[in-house]
């Protein structure tokens, strides 16, 4: 028995390290790629891989990072705490991009990251209680907390002059604490919240939700929801009743899909989505373009810098040592050093290997606080001709 | 085979399995699977007392291991003062009122003669009393969960150690299961059934709904740990521990020098850091295992448990040799309940958090059933068997059967759609494997895995 | 004006809606008791059941799409559901040979039947989802509204509209045609009668020479039709996804309870009640009141009975209550 335990134990602790193969760095890539997110979560892993093929052969003195995949299933805590203890024990991941959705974003870095000391870098996960986990260092996040979105709505329904709306919300983390703060945010800016009612997601028929939000007596409709659930269910049957044709999104509505189900009734909605048309996003939507991919989905610049972040991070360590690589990820994502934009990865290499500092702007304009996750820009977007279409930055 | 040997090999079987799920994957994956698997078999174990020994059909199982973690919230976090200020008066008010109401409408229903005066009456008892809860209790609700509701919102717990919280989801989930019993025991056993699931599924919309108890769906996490339990962090920085694992791995470490030793040893206290924790959960967890279970060996074996199931098999001559069926009824649904509520606090305790979101019918309830059913509905060591063995396919069924899958359509044009959905569709075999199981054992081999031994009791 | 505006309100969110889902949800409620009054168990596998002929139905349905085949305003589906309806109803007939006959035979309580409809419950679930995925699936075409709420405005000058979905028309018509179908079939047909003898007294029903096997046979087949109707008036008229069949089964017991089990007409009865209480409950009457009284006299909260939260728990609230005050249901069904 002490003998098996003795191989296995060597054995487990290089691959903990990620010795296994001479030529690859593993990272491991959590996301819903089953569950109400489904549909976002492929591009998500896309943009995430880009960086890793985009620094092929390049990081560590001829290293590649590989992903491997796991499922958060974006809902079940234990599944996907589950699946993070196989990537980071049985694989050995140096660090995971992720998890997704802010629930079992908590639960992997509560009771897998944190505890053996892996580094999560979430794009997506933006409860605002994920400011204040006790993360020890571990825990980053790309997207902005929701706290600042709900701000950034209220500012955008004050602009346009409208001053009462009902708002309805996907019944979990991310809908109840992105409702709490907008209705915080809007009353201090004057507005009223005629009625805040829950959905729960995966309901074919949302007549009574809508009949009750309608009865409030407000034009506009706040949908905190997601795409491919009971958010599109919510606009649907609104329209179909004539209960409302004005809708504000936040950012887990906004998807081409919406359009596509829809139709032309959509036009005139306003949103609001973590991003920036700063010259990373430009170039983020270039070098997603040269690799075949011409649609920047939402979430998928946060993804993108998340894994480049961890690449950045890595080298500037010079191992793969877990520790080491956490130790990095401010000093690679915040100034002082040479500003690095999408596509120019490799070149950020060659700056830390001769022992150069760099300043990762990255594709959403990555600018980490003290507890590590992005201050944010919001763009502010409004449905014109079928299309999302950017109207202003926050 | 004789019961025994079936037994024993039963059990060497999941231990085999386990050890080669440490050696081929990880240690981790394996302890946490077989940690799970413990609570789960004290899960089934509830059940297989309300079915195996009484024959009463629930299929709540879900509301009430969602019970006990509930429980685990309550008991282990802080009390919230603030909240308490905001909103604990006319929440107090609100459970003064309901309380009146109950016993007006009791009193109502006792005294008064059936008719239309007495339907009226207790309708518009209800209905007054309805709105005059909500007039304390909605002011109460929008106070406490306007209180910091992005990190907080809500009343806290008692904060007691953790561990409490077993025993207090145990009670719960009896007391839920009394009321339930009350209401639902006298029903034919579908019904049971039906009304089990219903009020399952209302237990848990109020653990979403209700934010000023339970915070709702915005989840509570880090709970706190039983004390015997110490966090990897602590461990990874601790000079005894760090002393243990170069003791423990002395020759490992012996073999590489230098850095790479460093490196090697700090990377084994992380893995082993997490494999300690895992190893003091499990020791608790057995504790409790192994008691519930030499409780539920020597009940089926006492007089009483001949009792029951001799009520099981036919209530009428039991009621007519005067035993009082719907009384043993009550009990067992509250025992085997409250078994379930113990194993749900162990759950929550076990994930460091309680997402009401989580409770699903087809993980907490009906996988526990296939468990019982294919363990051995009657027999205590089958439902534990059953257990281990349910979970173990339950949670490599997501790991083996893509590569399964990926085999099976090697022969297909790699670009062809068929194989490409086939592929995808892995993951639903999990529900499907799990209905073929357990149709098969109900129909081949009615008594499960570990039959029930009537033969040991024959001494009449 | 204002009387016609409340009642137009009312209609749009509260009895439109209400009356295609109860609708539905009488169908689906009609399948379980028929087959608890003739096998006499509680049939967990129903909303599957329902999921599967669905699936089949949809399936056909994209495949005429793809031929070209079309059917004028009304939607696609209608022509591939008496194909779906068959292979449903197949399905069923094999579930009962390869699973239930077994529990007939050897005349087992019927708790063991109940779960044996759990365990086909499992097997379904995964064959319905490995074949057509866990997704939402849209197979509406065709026609989308009678009438719009924007035209209905326009026409009448009031300032609430009306709308009117085909879906919801086509769900009462279906239904009103298939129940009125299926009561011909009870009362009238030698095989309608023999199932209902059969339902009230086994053993005499076996005495006078009717075949059990011939009855159990008819009564999957009408169970699995109805189940695949109703399934595929619920997609069409909201949208198609495995878990949300699943959890109708609850709202279908809850009507089959409420109605009186084993009373086809307490099957439709609880459906609407089920549906009607969903709506009503949880809908916010406050606009309502505002239109009917005073200008002063109008409320300022939203008067919602209960919050939409708990919509779903309203359906097993009347069960319990049901259960707890009449337990045979309100017309008198079964004796539990």
């Amino acid at each position: 028995m002490k003998k098996i335990l003795l191989a296995t134990t060597i054995f487990a602790g290089l691959t903990g390290a990620a010795f296994a193969d001479g030529h690859e760095v593993k990272m491991g890539v959590i996301l819903g790629f089953t569950g109400p997110i489904e549909s976002l979560t492929p591009a998500m892993a896309g943009a995430a891989e880009l960086a890793m093929s985009e620094t092929a052969g390049k990081v560590l003195d001829g290293k590649t990072v590989v992903p491997v995949r796991g499922d958060s299933t974006c809902t079940d805590a234990a599944a996907a705490s589950a699946a993070a203890e196989r990537l980071i024990t049985a694989e050995g991941v140096v660090g995971i991009m992720g998890a997704d959705c802010s629930g079992v974003t908590t639960a992997i870095a509560n009771n897998v990251g944190v505890p053996n000391g892996v580094v999560m870098i979430s794009p997506s996960a933006t409860s605002p209680a994920l400011t204040s986990i006790d993360d020890k260092g571990f825990f980053f996040r790309t997207a902005p907390s929701d706290a600042r979105q709900g701000q950034v709505l209220a500012d955008v329904l004050k602009d346009k002059g409208i001053t009462k709306v009902a708002v309805t919300f996907t019944n979990n983390d991310y809908g109840k604490g992105l409702e709490a703060s907008f209705k915080e945010a809007f009353a201090a800016v004057g507005g009223e919240v005629a009625i805040s009612a829950a959905h729960e997601d995966g309901k074919a028929d949302y007549s009574a939700e809508v009949g009750a939000l309608a009865a409030a007596g407000a034009e506009h409709l706040v949908v905190f929801g997601y795409v491919d659930q009971g958010g599109k269910g919510i606009i649907q049957t609104s329209l179909d009743t004539g209960a409302f044709d004005k809708f504000i999104l936040a950012d887990g509505m906004i998807g081409e899909s919406l359009i596509e189900a829809i139709g032309d009734d959509l036009n005139g909605t306003i949103g609001t989505l973590p991003g920036s048309d700063s010259d990373g996003a430009k170039k983020f939507a270039e070098v997603m373009k040269a690799a075949g991919n011409d649609k920047v989905g939402p979430f998928t610049p946060e993804s993108y810098d998340a894994a480049a972040l961890m690449i950045l991070a890595i080298q500037a360590a010079g191992s793969t040592d877990r520790a080491a690589v956490q130790a990095k990820i401010m000093d690679v994502a915040n100034a002082p050093g040479e500003k690095i934009l999408p596509g120019e990865l490799n070149k950020a290499i060659e700056i830390l290997k001769s022992g150069g500092q760099v300043d990762y702007e990255g594709a959403s304009n990555v600018k980490f606080t003290d507890v590590g996750e992005a201050a944010g820009s919001y763009k502010e977007l409004e449905v014109k001709d079928g299309k999302f279409e950017t109207i202003s930055i926050r | 085979m004789s019961l025994p040997l079936r037994a024993f090999s039963g059990f060497a079987i999941i231990a085999i399995l386990l050890v080669l799920v440490g050696i081929t994957q990880s240690w981790n994956v394996a302890l946490a699977m077989a940690n799970l698997g413990i609570i789960s078999a004290i899960m089934a174990l509830g059940v297989n007392i309300q079915w195996g020994y009484a024959g009463l059909f629930n299929v709540g199982i879900m509301g009430f291991a969602a019970l006990g973690g509930m429980a685990a919230v309550l008991v282990s976090r802080d009390p919230v003062a603030t909240a308490w200020a905001a909103g604990g008066a006319n929440l107090g008010l609100a459970l003064v009122v309901f309380a009146a109401v109950v016993a007006l409408v009791t009193y109502l229903v006792r005294t008064m003669k059936k008719g239309v005066a007495k339907n009226l009456s207790v309708t518009l008892a209800i209905i007054i009393g309805y709105f005059a809860i909500r007039y304390f209790y909605d002011p109460a609700v929008n106070a406490i969960e306007a209180d910091d509701p992005a990190s907080s919102g809500f009343l806290g717990g008692l904060g007691l150690p953790i561990t409490l919280s077993w025993f207090v989801g145990g009670v719960f989930a009896a007391g839920a299961a009394w009321l339930i019993g009350k209401v639902a025991l006298g029903l034919r056993s579908d019904y049971l059934a039906i009304a089990t699931l219903g009020i399952s599924e209302i237990l848990i919309a109020m653990m979403k709904n209700e934010d000023w108890l339970t915070r709702g769906v915005k989840n509570v996490t880090g709970l706190d740990r039983p004390v015997t339990v110490p966090y990897e962090v602590d461990l990874q920085v601790s000079d005894t521990f760090i002393g243990w694992v170069e003791w423990w791995n002395a020759s490992a470490l012996s073999a590489v020098s230098g850095d790479e030793r460093i490196a090697l040893l700090k990377n084994l206290v992380i893995e082993q850091s997490s494999i300690f924790v895992k190893l003091s959960y499990m020791s608790l967890f057995l504790a409790v295992l192994l008691v519930i279970l030499a409780l539920c060996v020597f009940a089926l074996a006492s007089p009483w448990g001949r009792m029951v199931r001799a009520i099981r098999d036919n209530e009428v001559s039991a009621a007519a040799m005067g035993k009082n069926v719907k009384r043993r009824h009550l009990q067992i649904f509250v025992l085997g309940s409250a078994v379930v509520g113990i194993a749900g606090a162990m759950l929550t305790t076990l994930d460091g958090a309680f997402f009401p979101t989580s409770y699903q019918p087809l993980r907490y309830t009906f996988l526990i059933w296939v468990m019982v059913i294919v363990g051995g509905s009657g027999n205590n060591l089958g439902s534990v068997l059953g257990a281990f063995l349910i979970w173990f396919i339950w949670i490599q069924a997501e790991y083996v059967g893509p590569l399964a899958m990926e085999w099976a359509v090697s022969s297909l044009d790699p670009a062809s759609p068929i194989r490409a959905h086939l592929l995808d569709s892995a993951q639903h075999m999990r529900l499907f494997i799990m209905g073929i199981v357990m149709l098969t054992v109900m129909r081949f081999s009615p008594g499960g895995l570990l039959p029930e031994r009537l033969a040991l009791h024959k001494r009449v | 004006m204002d009387f016609l505006n409340a009642i137009v309100l009312f209609a749009n969110f509260v009895f439109v809606p209400g009356l295609a889902y109860g609708a539905q949800l009488a169908l689906g409620a009609l399948g379980i008791t028929l087959l608890y009054s003739i096998l006499r168990f509680a049939n967990f596998a129903h909303g599957d059941t329902m999921a599967f002929g669905t699936m089949v139905t949809i399936l056909l349905t994209w495949w005429f799409q793809s031929l070209g085949i079309s059917f004028g305003p009304l939607p696609t589906a209608l022509l591939a559901l008496p194909f779906g309806v068959a292979a449903t109803a197949g399905f069923a007939l094999l579930t009962d040979k390869l699973v239930y006959k077994h529990y007939r035979q050897v005349k087992a309580v019927p708790i063991r039947m109940v779960m044996a409809s759990v365990g086909v419950m499992f097997v379904m679930n995964g064959v319905v989802r490995f074949i057509i995925g866990p997704n939402d699936q849209s197979f509406f075409d065709g026609e989308r509204f009678i009438i719009k709420a924007r035209e209905f405005k326009k026409m009448t000058g009031l300032n609430e509209g009306l709308a009117i979905k085909s879906s919801q028309a086509l769900t009462v018509v279906v239904a009103i045609i298939l129940v009125a179908a299926l009561f011909w079939f009870l009362n009238r047909t030698r095989t309608g009668k023999s199932m209902r003898a059969f339902s009230d007294n086994e053993d005499l029903a076996l005495l006078s020479g009717i075949s059990p096997d011939k009855v159990v046979a008819v009564t999957w087949i009408l169970a699995a039709g109805l189940a695949t109707i109703a399934g595929v008036l619920y997609g069409l008229d909201k949208s198609f996804k495995p878990f949300t069949y699943f959890q109708l089964l609850l709202p279908m017991f809850a009507a089959a309870v409420v109605g009186g089990v084993g009373q086809p007409v307490g099957a439709i009865l609880g459906g609407f009640v089920v549906a009607f209480s969903e709506v009503t409950v949880t809908y916010a009457y406050k606009k309502f009141i505002t239109y009917l009284v005073p200008e002063s006299w109008a409320p300022d909260g939203l008067m919602q009975l209960l919050s939409t939260d708990y919509k779903f728990a309203v359906s097993f609230i009347i069960l319990v209550v049901v259960l707890l005050v009449r337990p045979t249901g309100l017309l008198k069904g079964k004796v539990i």
